[in-house]
């Protein structure tokens, strides 16, 4: 049996070396479609319908005469290999259909069983694009039809046929029904007309290019026209019928070849597109949705790419109308929990005793990958383009979505009998947190508002009443206490995480530190996943900042240490991917780690952190340094080393320019108030542009300018007080231009903490300063030798408490550790973590977060 | 439960009444007598007539609703005649009467059986620490089924609710000995402890608190909430020996002081700090070990100053004042207004003489470890003093504390000296117990 055999009669005019060549051309073209499905299936798709085949008919002879006229004979030796590698395998085909025809004759099952195995195994080769070569449709067909028939014989001959033979016609019999199956749309065809359905098959073999038909068309006019053969030709999707109910069938042969190569995703889209205008009763309609979607995401699986955008859309669309579906249908779930329906012929209907009918799926997970890809495909986009805005306002069509399948779930939980786990719902709730969380009240409102709008006014959330979304501290508080009520675990700690974030975003300062304390995340945060380590250092970097415009400078400088001071802020709040590090990186994990980074629009602003933490640590830092002076345990007490490595390398300079970047900004005004000129490091620090970005700028210039006056003042006792007798406090008022009682308060202050050896003369308002207090360097010598001492034995005793594992309590002394064992933990954590998958590691070593006794003792 | 005192007018001291807040921690037995107190305060002294006829009477009414619950149906009838000006109180209160009356000896019954087992010597020399063990010989040997035990718990349940706390407690004793259900036994120590508190039986009070927090300590160790709950509740409890027994002072403030109650009062009742700041700043002149006074006034300080955003009175804010911004004038504002409310306090009236003379102490001593040198005058408007009497007090503290400082009368001044603290004592100091530190270490070693 050629394949051509019927071919012959069509085009007699060519000979049969064209033919030849024809065959390879289409062959070419055949592995050319299958690498760019995408385009050839649209292609294909939009001159799918009525003009269809009469155009192919007609392309196809313009391609041959295209090939044969245009390309000359290097092609054609250059496709000779793959014409004759495919060509074998044909007639092998044929050889192996005609031996199970020959077995037919002799009713040998034996053979036949194995033939047909056989006979599966070459047509997996030969398959193009789901359909199979019209031979061995033919050849099963017959098969079936004979198998058939000798089972009917069987029953009432009561003849014994012999082992082998029984054998095989069982394997036979149950192969064939679940083999036919896949081509039943073909073998339908060949039933009803198997001459035609034969001779389609030639025409239908060599699908033309594209391009070339749009290149050729003007040129070469439809000269001859095109035989009636031709327009009878189907095509693919056309000649099935798409029934009500078929649409089963369909459904379960697109699901079967689902993560099989060669499964041409486009194609099924658009046949379960047609078919979804085709389901009439809710139940088909809601199967062909649920796949439609999941062929949808289909093509954005993979590593890399990015699921095409209008299929976003149109997932979306599909996804809600699924719900609308749903909702409209009371009677139907779609549930995780339930058994597939097996049967292809049948429908489920509604039984007396049941209440509902029960689809198979989760339209949690067909919202989470929406999600997803949104975010997939926001990472992909340039932030600083028009498309990234364009793309980012399907984020309120998504927050729709979820909404109205949080209103699903909830519906359906109100059954118990449904058994709907409280998983999804804290999976839904989870995710419209996930999208409100970071930003302003107004944004979440306008939100919040629009999308009610979609939904209809009769409907309200139990959790989250529509009143509500005019408040959103209210609705994330809402959610998040739902959540810590009925989840655990990692979600839990997320809806923890993404309360305080919201909570420090607004100013809520207090609150987001007693929550951050008491969640004990510090602790346990190393053993979350990834995602919610980095969620956990965003909330930290937000309450620094909240706590920074609170004028809380020690608590921000000491929540921000853990992140800012490590100098990976980009990568442990993935906003991007640190470039220099010494190669260690496998591939796999630099994408995994992009694959972690968050879209812009969640971005932390990474200079205006660098600026405030920089701030912070000048305020804190230059008083410290001009307390510590050229004594000899200046290294004892640093507190941040990033910045006061950045003044070193600035003080390094021999020529300083005026300041151009935040950085430079913020060290000349710490050189100007270490020197006392507190003027000027307010104007260095209020000329930094990027206060801007704050909400209440100008607050917090003021508050800063505060705080550098006072700051200014205490440098200048610790670094002026030994070349003073005695100070009059006006006259600091006056150089401060503080009050004189501020300058009061502050100078007791420092002398009841022992910062400075001094006393006030209340009668005549000054400060006297103290002789003989300043330490020669022998003196100080020995009192850091002293203090090394009983550091030593310290240390002594630890290590023999811990080498009998606490049984030695003699030597607990809690207090006055805490320091030592803390900086310890740190600059262990520092050294040991490196690569992405580190993060919790570094953090464990930082627990000390705004230091309190509240964070002593939550962690006690 | 309790109605709020209304704050009539601008009354500063009604924003700082805390009965409110401390009321839905404590048992309704116990915040009777903290009504009876507000009735009190009512009271006009020299008259004896009640100054505010709404306010009495709203209190007589949150005390009928207060007990109501309760069994003690003879009071509640005559608060409730009092309220509707009844003379004779409804029947119902006869028939609950009768009822509870009934139960009583119902329980009286069931548990007869028990307590004179348990007063029978023969029986008590068998019993040992092993409680199961003591089932079972109890059920062995003299037929006592479980029930009988759990009857003990609800007839001093019973007992409580009708305001017989003797009994109760003696019958929750009896019953913790012999019970080995877990949830039975912490609710019967929790009742004992307020069936102590409430016959102001200090001292096996403060067993009792010791007992619970040994409960609370190793059974609710997974579940943080609960242990949280039931920390608030113990430390409001504990107010009640902590102000009125000497000797419970110190291992009170040390319960409070303990790290997870300390976070317990900062999570949940900040205002539990106004008792805490006045038991540790009266506790100056008492303390036997001054750096363990000093360490808790430090900690009193910060956690002063890291609540200062969620809870302020005067009281805080004096030593806000006072420790933390150095602000003098404020401090002696504070302490007037301190003194006010330290009056109207259920707990605090006993010890506000005491306070306000501790408190002075405090202005003085930092005072003087700032200054070089005081005017007489000025020092004695901050102690809220006439001239004389605040040269007299200075006197009195400078030959007590053994301060160095001298009053130069001509200039009308008080001059201190500091002597600096010199660096060979420092290095002196510091490696004083170095050696013996060692010593021990190496007898440690050798062991």
């Amino acid at each position: 049996m050629s394949r051509f055999f019927h071919g012959g009669g069509d085009s007699s005019s060519e000979s049969s070396s064209d033919e030849e060549e024809l065959y390879s051309t289409s062959d070419e073209e055949e592995q050319a479609e299958e690498q760019e499905s995408s385009e050839e299936g649209e292609k294909e798709d939009s001159s799918d319908d009525e003009a269809g085949p009469a155009k192919k008919g007609l392309s196809r002879f313009l391609l041959d005469q295209a090939s044969s006229e245009s390309e000359g004979e290097s092609d054609v030796e250059a496709t000779a290999k793959v014409k004759s590698a495919k060509d074998k395998r044909f007639d092998e085909l044929d050889a192996t259909i005609t031996i199970i025809q020959n077995g037919q004759k002799i009713n040998d099952w034996g053979s036949i069983a194995n033939e047909f195995d056989k006979l599966n195994r070459q047509v997996a080769k030969l398959q193009d694009g789901g359909k199979a070569p019209k031979a061995y449709i033919k050849c099963i067909t017959q098969l079936e039809d004979f198998l058939n028939e000798s089972l009917a014989k069987q029953k009432v001959t009561p003849k014994k046929m012999n082992a082998t033979n029984a054998r095989g016609l069982n394997a036979v019999k149950q192969k064939i029904k679940k083999n036919n199956k896949d081509y039943q749309a073909q073998i339908d065809l060949f039933r009803k007309d198997s001459d035609a359905f034969m001779e389609s098959d030639d025409e239908e073999v060599p699908p033309p290019p594209p391009a070339k038909v749009k290149l050729q068309m003007p040129t070469e006019e439809a000269g001859e026209d095109e035989d009636k053969g031709f327009a009878r030709v189907d095509k693919r999707g056309k000649a099935i019928p798409f029934s009500p109910e078929s649409i089963q069938k369909h459904l379960r042969a697109i699901l079967e070849s689902r993560g099989r190569k060669n499964t041409d995703r486009q194609e099924q889209i658009k046949i379960m597109e047609e078919l979804n205008k085709v389901a009439a009763t809710p139940y088909l309609k809601i199967r062909v949705l649920q796949t439609l979607v999941s062929a949808r995401f289909d093509l954005g699986s993979g590593t890399t790419n990015v699921m095409p955008v209008e299929h976003w859309k149109a997932a979306e669309r599909e996804l809600a109308a699924l719900l609308e579906l749903l909702e409209a249908n009371k009677d139907h779930v779609v549930l995780e929990n339930v058994e597939e329906w097996d049967d292809d012929d049948k429908v489920p209907v509604l039984g007396p005793d049941d209440k509902y009918i029960k689809v198979a799926g989760s339209v949690v997970s067909y919202i989470e990958r929406l999600d997803d890809e949104l975010t997939r495909s926001l990472q992909a986009i340039d932030p600083h383009t028009s498309e990234y805005i364009e793309r980012l306002t399907d984020e309120t069509s998504l927050y729709n979505i979820i909404l109205q399948g949080l209103l699903y779930y909830e519906t359906i939980r109100k059954d118990a009998s449904l058994e709907v786990p409280q998983e999804s719902l804290n999976r839904v709730i989870q995710r419209r947190l996930d999208h409100i969380y970071f930003k302003p009240a107004q944004v979440v409102k306008i939100l919040e508002e629009n999308s009610w709008k979609n939904v209809t006014s009769g409907i309200d959330s139990e959790t989250t009443p529509r009143a509500l979304s005019g408040d959103a501290g209210q609705l994330i508080h809402v959610l998040c206490n739902y959540l810590f009520e009925h989840s655990e675990g990692i979600i839990r700690a997320r809806a923890m995480l993404c309360q305080i974030y919201f909570l420090a975003l607004h100013d809520d300062y207090y609150k987001a530190r007693d929550m951050m304390l008491t969640s004990h995340l510090q602790e346990n945060i190393a053993n979350f996943d990834v995602a919610t380590q980095i969620l956990y250092n965003r909330t930290l970097v937000q309450v620094g900042l909240c706590a920074f415009r609170k004028g809380l400078v020690y608590d921000a400088q000491n929540t921000l240490q853990d992140i800012c001071g490590s100098g990976r802020q980009k990568e442990l709040l993935a906003q991007g991917v640190m470039m220099q590090r010494y190669n260690q990186v496998s591939p796999e994990q630099e994408r995994l780690e992009k694959q972690r980074q968050l879209p812009f629009h969640m971005h932390i602003n990474l200079e205006l952190l660098e600026c405030v933490y920089l701030t912070c640590s000048m305020l804190l830092e230059i008083p410290l340094l001009a307390q510590t002076g050229s004594s000899p345990d200046i290294k004892k007490r640093v507190i941040s080393k990033t910045y006061r490595r950045m003044l070193e390398y600035h003080e390094r300079q021999i020529f300083t320019g005026p300041p151009e970047n935040t950085r430079d900004h913020v060290m000349q005004a710490s050189k100007a108030l270490a020197a006392g000129e507190w003027k000027k490091a307010t104007h260095f620090i209020h000329s930094i542009k990027i206060w801007e970005l704050m909400p209440g700028a100008e607050d917090i210039k003021t508050m800063l300018a505060k705080q550098i006056q006072e700051e200014g003042l205490r440098t200048y006792l610790f670094t002026y007080a030994p070349f003073y007798d005695t100070l009059a406090v006006e006259t600091l008022s006056t150089m401060f231009e503080l009050e004189s009682p501020k300058v009061s308060a502050v100078i007791s202050k420092m002398i009841s903490h022992e910062e400075l050896a001094a006393a006030l003369d209340q009668v005549t308002e000054t400060v006297i300063f103290r002789k003989g207090v300043e330490l020669s360097r022998l003196q100080s010598l020995a009192l850091t030798l002293s203090d090394k001492a009983s550091a030593l034995i310290e240390t002594n005793e630890r290590t023999l408490e811990l080498r009998t594992q606490g049984s030695a309590n003699a030597f607990s002394r809690k207090d006055g550790r805490g320091g030592g064992q803390r900086g310890g933990g740190q600059r262990g954590g520092r050294g040991g973590a490196r690569g992405g998958a580190h993060h919790g590691q570094r953090q464990a070593g930082g627990t000390q977060f705004t230091g309190g006794a509240l964070g002593a003792a939550v962690r006690g | 439960m309790a109605s709020a005192p209304t704050a009539n007018g601008g009354s500063s001291l009604a924003e700082y009444d805390l009965i409110l807040k401390l009321a839905q921690h404590l048992d309704r037995h116990m915040i009777f007598p903290l009504l009876e107190f507000s009735a009190g305060q009512l009271v006009d002294e020299e008259s004896g007539e009640i100054k505010d006829e709404a306010k009495a009477r709203e209190i007589t009414q949150s005390k009928f609703s207060l007990l109501k619950k309760t069994n003690m149906t003879d009071y509640v009838a005559n608060l409730y005649c009092e309220l509707e000006g009844l003379k004779e109180p409804p029947t119902e209160f006869a028939d609950r009467r009768q009822k509870v009356f009934g139960q009583l000896e119902k329980y009286e019954q069931e548990t007869s059986k028990i307590i004179e087992l348990l007063e029978r010597d023969d029986v008590v020399n068998n019993l040992r620490s092993d409680k199961v063990a003591n089932l079972e010989f109890l059920k062995r040997d003299h037929d006592v089924t479980i029930e009988m035990v759990n009857a003990l718990f609800d007839f001093g349940n019973l007992q409580y609710s009708c305001g017989n706390y003797a009994d109760a407690s003696e019958m929750l004793y009896r019953f913790r000995v012999l019970s080995t259900d877990n949830d039975k036994v912490s609710y019967a120590t929790w009742g004992r402890l307020a069936c102590e508190i409430l016959t102001m039986n200090w001292e096996s009070a403060l067993e009792e608190i010791q007992k619970v927090r040994e409960l609370i300590d190793s059974k609710l160790a997974q579940n943080p909430l609960a242990q949280l709950e039931h920390r608030t509740a113990l430390l409001h409890w504990a107010l009640f020996p902590l102000f009125n027994f000497e000797k419970a002072r110190e291992p009170i403030l040390d319960l409070f002081f303990n790290a997870g109650y300390i976070n317990t009062i900062q999570a949940s009742c900040p205002w539990v700090l106004r008792y805490l700041a006045v038991a540790v700043i009266t506790n100056r002149s008492r303390a036997k070990n001054p750096g363990m006074h000093q360490k808790q006034m430090k900690d009193v300080v910060r956690i002063v100053k890291q609540e200062a955003y969620e809870y302020q009175d005067p009281i805080t804010r004096f030593v806000h004042a006072l420790c933390i911004d150095f602000d003098f004038e404020e401090a002696q504002r504070q302490l007037v207004l301190a003194e006010e409310v330290l009056r109207s306090d259920f707990f605090l009236l006993a010890h506000a003489d005491d306070f306000v003379e501790s408190a002075r102490h405090l202005i003085f001593e930092s005072y003087c470890k700032i200054h070089a040198r005081i005017s007489l005058k000025d020092l004695s408007a901050r102690l809220g003093l006439s001239a004389e009497a605040a040269e007299k007090w200075i006197v009195n503290l400078i030959r007590d504390t053994r301060l160095d400082a001298k009053i130069d009368y001509k200039e009308g001044t008080v001059v201190m000296n500091h002597p600096p603290s010199s660096v060979y004592q420092q290095v002196i100091e510091k490696t004083k117990g170095g050696f013996f530190r060692t010593q021990v270490l190496t007898a440690a070693i050798a062991k």
